[in-house]
């Protein structure tokens, strides 16, 4: 009886609690952006352990599965963040955070790009949704795990300077083709539909972990 | 009374004085960082630069001179070790790139090749990234950011995320404590063994200090004023100096030759 009772008593304490917060307006005020400072901090550390991850499992192309592993593993992260926002902006602003703390940690400058557009497309999904909508909110981190392809964009690029050194070498295109036949197009889509698949087991990971940890504590 | 307060006095000094020592060194280290480094916004220009090599894919010979030139700025911040890492692993792998699989008869070797020209067209950017990463101080960091006028919703967030990695690393440390006290996932590979399962135990308290955290940072920051509308001010000075524009004047050049042709 009490249990039953529990979660719906939780979950309007939850609303007033949020409700009864100042900050009630549609613009982020300087609390909210600390909390996603706090929540960026914690999804920075993701992304370094899935580099981590990743360089261990691939070897040299290190990079290639990074962000299908980050997308695995900070579903938690941004679920909490889209709960206790609820406001436009909040995932924009992550993303802009992380594109600017990969680019000054070495990454490559084309990243900052793809980690503006994702997450603000992944912040009119989860708009759509008033940041409740689970189908949405899931919809919109697999959105926010493509903002983290930027980094192994160089991928392509150096398959480019490669080329370029045996031409250069003298090498002629048919050989040139034949020893990149299978790096090109096949990795590429196996490494997308790698983000897509694991953003959205991270992403159904996190819902069940708000739902098991967080909603039940009051502060989801 | 006397023997207490000298006992408060070996109190003091027994906790209070590592702390102070830390404050000196670091500010000391700081003083002397602010000597030795280039500006925030030099750093930047570096890392503009590591990327448009990446972009232009410059020549080998350019590309020689710019990391030597990037490696100036990291030994001047007296981080030897770092500097010779990277000057060493340039060096093997620009050996490598330079390998002809075909002449020694392994084609197989064009993956080793292929890797190696990859990993130097990305180590400018890496180079740039580390002398980035280990020189600037956090107040540094954040006054060049205001100076360009970054908006201050995207401020912030950075100081936040500079200011938290320290409290994810201790938080970190005691949840791993507090884990192999209940004998969960103890030793080197208890966290590979049940992945999801470390997952759940390691982020959870993260995430639940986490929020406790950013509430406990928005008193504290508000109380500090940083919620007013108007200029704020800092105590790091920073300035463009001679060094600064010549540096980045030395690493425009190569970039400049080599992409007009001249240097090919």
């Amino acid at each position: 009886m009490t249990a039953s009772h529990s979660p719906a008593d939780n979950t309007a304490q939850t609303a007033n609690q949020s409700s009864g917060k100042p900050a009630k307006t549609g613009k982020l005020e300087v609390a909210d952006l600390i909390t996603i400072g706090v929540f960026a901090a914690l999804y920075f550390v993701m992304v370094c352990v899935a580099t981590l991850v990743s360089t261990l499992f691939t070897g040299g192309f290190g990079s290639i599965f990074l962000p299908a592993i980050a997308a695995l593993i900070s579903g938690c992260v941004y679920m909490l963040l889209a709960a206790r926002l609820g406001k436009f902006g909040g995932i924009t602003v992550m993303g802009v955070v992380i594109g600017l703390f990969l680019f000054i940690s070495g990454h490559f400058v084309l990243s900052f790009i793809a980690s503006i557009v994702f997450p603000v497309a992944a912040d009119l999904i989860a708009r759509v949704g008033k940041y409740k909508s689970k189908a949405l909110l899931l919809v919109s981190y697999v959105m926010f795990s493509y903002g983290l392809t930027g980094p192994i964009l160089p991928l392509w690029f150096m398959k480019d300077a490669y080329i370029a050194s045996l031409q250069a070498r003298g090498k002629d295109a048919a050989y040139i083709d034949g020893v990149f036949a299978n790096i090109n197009t096949a990795t590429f889509f196996i490494s997308m539909a790698a983000i897509l698949v694991c953003a959205i087991i991270g992403g159904w990971f996190g819902q069940k972990m708000m739902k098991k940890h967080f909603i039940k504590a009051g502060i989801a | 009374m006397h023997s207490a307060t000298t006992s408060t006095k070996a109190h003091l000094s027994g906790t209070g004085a590592p702390l102070r020592v830390e404050g000196v060194a670091m500010t000391s280290s700081h003083n002397s960082s602010n000597q030795r480094t280039l500006d925030p916004r030099t750093k930047l220009f570096l890392l503009l630069a590591a990327n448009l090599m990446l972009f232009f894919h410059v020549s080998v010979i350019t590309q020689i001179i710019m990391v030597l030139l990037f490696l100036v700025p990291l030994a001047a911040a007296g981080r030897w070790k770092m500097t010779a890492n990277f000057g060493l692993t340039f060096a093997i792998l620009t050996g490598l790139g330079f390998l002809d699989p075909e002449a020694i008869g392994l084609p197989w070797l064009h993956v080793v090749s292929a890797l190696a020209v990859g990993c130097t067209m990305m180590l400018p950017c890496f180079i740039t990234g580390a002398y980035a990463f280990t020189t600037t101080s956090p107040s540094a960091f954040i006054c060049a950011m205001r100076r360009m006028r970054a908006p201050e919703s995207v401020v912030i967030p950075c100081v936040v995320v500079i200011r938290f990695f320290p409290t994810i690393a201790e938080d970190y440390r005691q949840i791993r404590n507090a884990m192999a006290l209940r004998g969960i996932a103890a030793g080197g590979w208890g966290l590979v063994r049940h992945p999801a399962q470390s997952l759940e135990y390691i982020l959870i308290p993260l995430l639940m200090n986490a929020t406790n955290v950013a509430q406990d940072l928005s008193v504290a920051a508000l109380t500090k004023g940083l919620g007013r509308e108007s200029v704020h001010t800092s105590r790091t000075e920073i300035r463009m100096q001679i060094v600064d524009w010549l540096m980045m004047i030395a690493v425009m050049v190569p970039l400049m030759l080599d992409v007009a042709g001249v240097m090919r």
